[in-house]
Formats: structure tokens, sequence, C-alpha cells
């Protein structure tokens, strides 16, 4: 039979592997927009749509703030990996919903100008963008955050709505060198649907940061070990410190940004650990910090601090924790490195 | 049970694309009129002409042997002329030293290589002198003189053989075919080694779990045995790379640059110890070997019985040649096969398949920056971590590419199939491979 197709001098040459997986780093970005839908749908529920505007102009000032930095850097555009989009829908749903349109745009332009961009970009800097924009504005302007305050949210007066303004934050109740529960939080359920609670509008229902987490495990996007360890490290921690008392550490881990920190942020890649047991001892360490700081400070901000110190920490992590290669006996001896885009 | 190679990292799920061959019978390819016999279709020495233009040869004839001991004898396959001793193209692009011969489709026969029917009564050496005979190599892809294979260095004693049917390359059903119609002759070639290994104690055949029909062939065919365990292995890539089959099968691993049978172990595959067992029993050179053709624009995919020496474009004229327009012909799989540019090329001793793709199947994609995912660390077999040591040498530090374990690596291109940021993670390793060796040879 003869050859129908002439394929003299078109055939493609070149190296093995000849086929690559669909998944891009686009399409990684956007599960993780995608998963957190749930908590932003939560969250406008509980206080208005008000958090709409908020998440739009959370993005539209990350993506606007890399493109015009990239641009004025005459370096190639990259706004179409998504991942600025996923810092700006972070720092939006890091703020009460009281947070002034300027705090928003603030927040995304220091996540990605100053610790994204100017620490080399995508993949190579060590500090999550918006919980650092989180602590600094948390350092820099708390006289502007009405930080807790009560929904009244769509059944309630609608569009941005604050029924209360409280003054302290259940963790306030429960940290500082307490040991059992009082009688001013909210009951377990309360706290993990998200009901009547204030604060920072993404992290208020457990629930529904539950669902993206699940989401980013069945996609494959995040290691489950990260948010699962580092969870069950507070937990475990605050039972020892409370004796035992399963309601003050069940309290503790629905309570202010432990599901949102575990669930979006330390499973950051580029600030979180590259190697898996680099993972295991980052989630550890992110839970042992978060229940530290907890019981010492008379403030919340815990978690935003330990993912902190463990970015700091994770190179160092990996360094020591890189995988023993098949038939050696130890593991590889090298610093762990990296170079920046900007080089 | 299921065996996997490890239990936190390794392998990937590449989509396995076997259904069109998997359960096809072999059927016979046409045979050309001209018909390609590379000097050096095997690791090691290129075979030595022994003919010349003129001369006429039968099937089965030597007409190129062993050019030292790592080497193997070269055969051909038909009977006829030898027209031409020239260059030719190879799989994986270059030329090579070839035999050119012109079929007369006779198929008169050269006398067996050894008296037939008496393998069974076969003392070691004689085993070991009729393989290295025979001209066979390592079929499953790596092509290495399977007599040097199985003949370790003095004091190595050896009590575990490996068959490895696992199979693990996409579109390939090869080896697939080849247990489930020729399981009995594979049991006799392992029933072969118990002459070559004394100490034997145990016989593993590795199987994927997505060839049941192979793995319910070797268990019947073994099943008078009791040292010889048909294992299914996980289905995942690379389940076939020989160190990770010694360790999931055994649990050792073999030391960096060291032989299997510093493990105590020898690794076979399944197509290789039938055609020891052919060799012995008939007396038959390796002059065939099953190769399935398959991919999306191949008409009709087949496992086809094929003459070593014939020329690609035969065997996908067989299979009704191109349905769409192909961007890729590989002579393997798509992760470690070779590219051709040119469908005269010949099937060699190693060729285990034709994988066609089509340019969008063999779309490599743009590399964009890194973002850290660590997929490539695992999904490696041998628990490199590939994106550092592809950056390490990007940067020229060849020093720190060597340190993060370059020279393990066993480019079975995992890293660069997942990374969804399209890093050729793997061309960079090899390149730091190759600028190690140069740097050691200083």
């Amino acid at each position: 039979m003869a050859q129908a197709i002439d394929v003299k001098g078109k055939l493609q040459v070149g190296p093995s592997p000849h086929v690559r997986s669909k998944r891009t780093a686009a399409w990684v970005m956007d599960q993780v927009l995608i998963a957190l839908i749930p908590p932003t749908i939560a969250a406008t529920f509980f206080f208005g749509w008000w958090v709409l505007g908020m998440v739009a102009i959370g993005i539209g000032t990350a993506v606007a703030s890399e493109y015009i930095y990239q641009k004025l850097t005459y370096k190639p555009i990259k706004i179409h990996d998504h991942s600025a989009a996923v810092t700006g829908m972070l720092v939006a749903l890091s703020l009460p919903v009281t947070a002034p349109i300027w705090m928003i745009m603030f927040g995304s332009i220091f996540a990605i100008v100053i610790v994204k961009q100017l620490n080399g970009g995508i993949g190579r800097n060590y500090f999550n963008p918006a919980v650092a924009a989180r602590v600094t504005i948390k350092a820099l302007f708390t006289p502007w955050l009405a930080n807790w305050v009560l929904p009244g949210g769509l059944l309630g007066s609608g569009f941005r709505g604050v029924d209360a303004i409280g003054s302290a934050t259940p963790l306030e109740f429960i940290g500082n060198g307490a040991q059992v529960v009082p009688e001013q939080v909210p009951e377990l359920f309360d706290l993990f649907m998200g009901f009547n609670l204030g604060g920072n509008v993404g992290e208020t229902s457990k629930f529904a940061i539950l669902i993206g987490m699940l989401y980013l495990i069945f996609r494959k996007v995040i290691n489950p070990k990260v948010p699962i360890l580092y969870i069950l490290t507070t937990f475990v921690v605050m039972a020892l410190w409370s004796s035992f008392n399963w309601n003050f550490e069940m309290t503790h881990i629905l309570t202010g940004t432990l599901f949102f920190g575990a669930t979006y942020m330390a499973t950051d890649y580029s600030s979180g650990s590259l190697t898996p047991e680099g993972k295991t001892v980052f989630a550890i360490g992110c839970g042992l910090l978060t229940a530290i700081f907890r019981i010492t400070l008379d403030h919340p901000g815990g978690v935003g601090y330990s993912i902190l110190i463990m970015n700091a920490l994770a190179p160092f992590i990996d360094s020591k924790l890189m995988p023993r290669i098949y038939g050696h006996k130890r593991r590889p001896q090298t610093k762990f490195d990296r170079q920046s885009n900007n080089a | 049970m299921r065996f996997s190679f490890m239990g936190k990292h390794g392998g990937s799920h590449p989509e396995e694309n076997k259904s069109r061959t998997s359960k096809l019978p072999i059927v016979d390819a046409s045979v050309p009129k001209i018909m390609v016999y590379p000097v050096s279709m095997h690791i090691g020495a290129p075979a030595k002409p022994i003919v010349e233009v003129g001369d006429k040869v039968k099937a089965g004839q030597v007409i190129a042997e062993e050019g030292g001991f790592v080497s193997a004898n070269v055969y051909s396959s038909v009977s006829g002329e030898v027209i031409a001793i020239e260059k030719r193209g190879k799989i994986g692009g270059g030329e090579v030293d070839s035999i050119i011969v012109k079929n007369d489709y006779e198929y008169t026969k050269a006398d067996p290589i050894v008296e037939p029917g008496r393998s069974q009564d076969m003392s070691k050496d004689e085993i070991i002198q009729t393989v290295r005979k025979a001209g066979i190599v390592g079929m499953g892809g790596a092509t290495f003189p399977t007599a040097v294979k199985l003949s370790p260095p003095p004091g190595m004693t050896i009590d575990t053989l490996i068959i490895n049917g696992a199979e693990c390359e996409p579109y390939s059903t090869s080896d697939h075919r080849v247990m489930v119609e020729h399981a009995d002759e594979i049991i006799h070639g392992i029933n072969l080694s118990r002459a070559l290994f004394p100490q034997l104690r145990r016989i593993f055949i590795g199987v994927e779990d997505n060839k049941p029909d192979a793995i319910k062939a070797l268990e019947e065919a073994s099943a008078e045995y009791d040292d010889i365990f048909v294992r299914p292995l996980k289905t995942m890539y690379p389940q076939g790379s020989e160190k990770n089959l010694i360790k999931s099968m055994t649990g050792r691993e073999v030391s960096p640059g060291g032989l299997p049978a510093e493990v105590r172990c020898v690794v076979a595959n399944t197509s290789t110890i039938r055609s020891c067992y052919r060799a012995c029993e008939f007396g038959e050179p390796l002059i065939e070997r099953i190769v399935s053709v398959s991919g999306t624009p191949i008409r009709e995919p087949k496992n086809l019985r094929v003459k070593i020496g014939t020329p690609m474009d035969s065997l996908i004229e067989d299979c009704g040649g191109f349905a769409a327009v192909p961007g890729k012909v590989l002579g393997g799989g798509p992760m470690m096969g070779k590219t051709v540019s040119d469908l005269g090329v010949p099937i060699i001793k190693g060729t285990t398949a034709i994988t066609v793709l089509t340019p969008e199947e063999a779309e490599q994609g743009d590399s964009h920056d890194c973002i850290m995912c660590s997929e490539c660390l695992n999904v490696c077999p041998v628990s490199l971590q590939p994106i550092l040591i592809s950056e390490a040498f990007e940067r020229g530090n060849i020093d720190k590419a060597q340190e993060l374990g370059a020279m393990d690596c066993i480019e079975c291109g995992n890293c660069s199939f997942i990374c969804p940021s399209k890093i050729p993670l793997l061309e960079n390793i090899r390149s730091a491979k190759a600028a190690i060796k140069a740097k050691e040879e200083k």
C-alpha cells in the first residue's frame, strides 16, 4: 500500500521524553483561585457584597502592579501565569470588611513588588507575599483596622454589612496564657461554620476553607501533609497545654487564621520547603510556632509570624533534608541555593 | 498484593495508550526487498563485517562478528546478496556502518548455531557461549550484550533472577504479547539460568498490573516451580527501570555506578530470556523480534514479528500507513524512545516498539520560570532533585550538579514530563552529565 502522507524531511527530532503532562503553571494557579471561591462565597454571605469588591480590588491591584513593575524594569510580562491574581485574592481575603480601599491596594502592591518581584519573581521569593503583606499591614496600620467586625452580611445590612464592632477577638480570650475557653467565645459549631464571627473575611468559615483544601488535595496541587500536619501540631500542643481540654484545643484550631493559613499560605510553593521531608518539618514547625505564639503573645497574629519564620528557615531545612539518592549512603551534602530570575 | 518500587515518592502516570494493541495477537510482518543491518545495534564495540559486496548469504548466517568482549554478532535475517556496506541512518540520528542485503525471498537457512533439542543438558559455559554466539543483547532497549550480563565477575554470587516484564512505556505492547503468547518459552529460559547460577534461590517476574492476562499466563506456565514468583507491579512509570525493579523485588539498592550482581541480582527482559531459550533449544540466532507499532496517526496498529534489519517504513505500511500527519516517529516509547528523521532506518535488536505521535501530542510547550511545585522531586525514581541540578547546570556550576547526584540520573524523563513550567530538566541534566564526564577526563 502506498503511503498517502509524505513525511520526508517533515519529522520532528529531539531528545526524550517526547510527551509532556497537560498541567501548566497557570492551570495550577487557577486551581488555587478555584479553591478560594468557597471562602469567598462564605465571606460574601456573612459580610455582604462588598467582599467581591475587595477581591476585585486585590486581584486588580496585584496584577496591575506586576504588569507595571515588569514593564518598568523591561522584564517579560508574566501576569499570564495567574500567580499575581492568587496573591491579590489572598491579600483581599486576609482583611476585614472594614478595611479601606487604599489598604487593600497597599497590601497587594507590597506583596507583589516588594516581597515577590524584588526577591526574584515567581518561584524565587523566600517569603509568602500575601502573609508578609498581611503582617506588615497589621504592624503599620492597626489604628485603621477595626479588626473584629461582627457581620451583618446578606441577611443583615446587605452591601457592606457591619452590625457591631467588637473590641476583642476570640483569640484574645483563649490566647495569652489561657487554658480554658471563657464563655464569651462562640460555640464550636459556629466557629466551624463561621456564623456570627468577625475577623478577616476569608478565614471565618472553616467549613468553606475545608472544601477548598479538599479540592486542592484532590487536584494534587498541594501536598496534604502540609495543612494536616500544621493544624494537627497546633492541636496537639494545645491539648498538652490545656491538659486535654477538648473544647480548648478545638476552639483554637477553629479560630483565627489557622485553617486559612495552613490551606492557602503554608502550602505556597516558592516560600515553602521543596523536599518531601522538608515539607514535614516545615508544617510541624508552623504548627509549633503558632501554638507557642498563641500561648505567649497577648495579641493575635501567630499564624502569620509562624509562616514567615518557617519561610525564612525553609532553605536551611531543605539543605539538611535533601532526599537520599538511590544507592547512596548519605544525603547530598550541598547548600540549598537558588538563582534569582533577576540575575 | 501489588509491588511498587517506593512508598513515598517516585513514578508518574503518563497516559498508557496501550489498548489499541494490547489484545492483538502477534502477526508476521512482511519482509521487504532491501534489508539493513547496522554493525552496531548493541552497547560496546561495533561488530566487524565478514562478508563482502556480492557475497551470497543465508538466513541466520553471521555477517559481522563481535568486535570485542562487550560486543555482539550480527546475523542476516534473510537469504540473498550483500549489495553494499555503507553508512546508513539509524534510530536516534547519526549514521552507522551497515550491511545491505537484497532479499532473494528463498529463505535459505544457515545451519543452527548449536545442535537443537539439548538445551536441558547444556553446561554453564555452553549456555553462555551459545547466547554469545547468537548475538543476543538486552531486548528491552538497553542492548547490553546478554552473555556479559550472564557472566558476573568472579566472586559474585547470584541468588535472585529478575525477569523484567514491566513494560512501563506508554503504547508499547511487544513484551506484553510475548508474555501472553510465549509464557512457556520465558519459563524455559528461566530454567536455563539454573545451570548458570547454582546459588539461585528465587526468580521474580515483575509485570505491571495493567497486564492481567500476562500475569495469568506466566502464573500458569510457572505453576510447577515453587521458586518462580510472578509479581504484579503497580502501573507506574518507570517500574521497569533495572535499579527500581531490584529495589522493589528484593529491597536491595545497587551502589552508584555498580552492577546488579553486587547485590546478587541479574535482571533480564522477557524477550531477552525467551531469545536465550530459543538460541539454546533450537540453535536460532537473534534475527527476529516482536515490535508493537502504534500511535494516533497509525491507521491499524499491530504487534508484529519482525525480521531484524527491516526498515521502519515497511512496518508502517503493514499497519496501513499514516491516517494523520505524524509529528514524531520513535524507536521505542514516548518517554525514552529515540526520534527518527527518515523512515528508512532499520529495526534493531533493542527496538521494542514504533510509536508515532501527532505534532500536537509531541508538543513540548514553551518553557517558563520554575514555580517550585516540587513535582520533579516527587516523580524521580532515584530521588534526585532535578530542578536543582538543572539550575546548577544553567549557572555553570558543574561541581554542584555533581554533588546533587547528576550522574545517578537514569534518564527516565519523568521530570521533564511532569514539569508544569515545561522546563527541559532532563536535557539540562544530560548536559550536566556530559560536562561532568568531560571534566573528569581532563
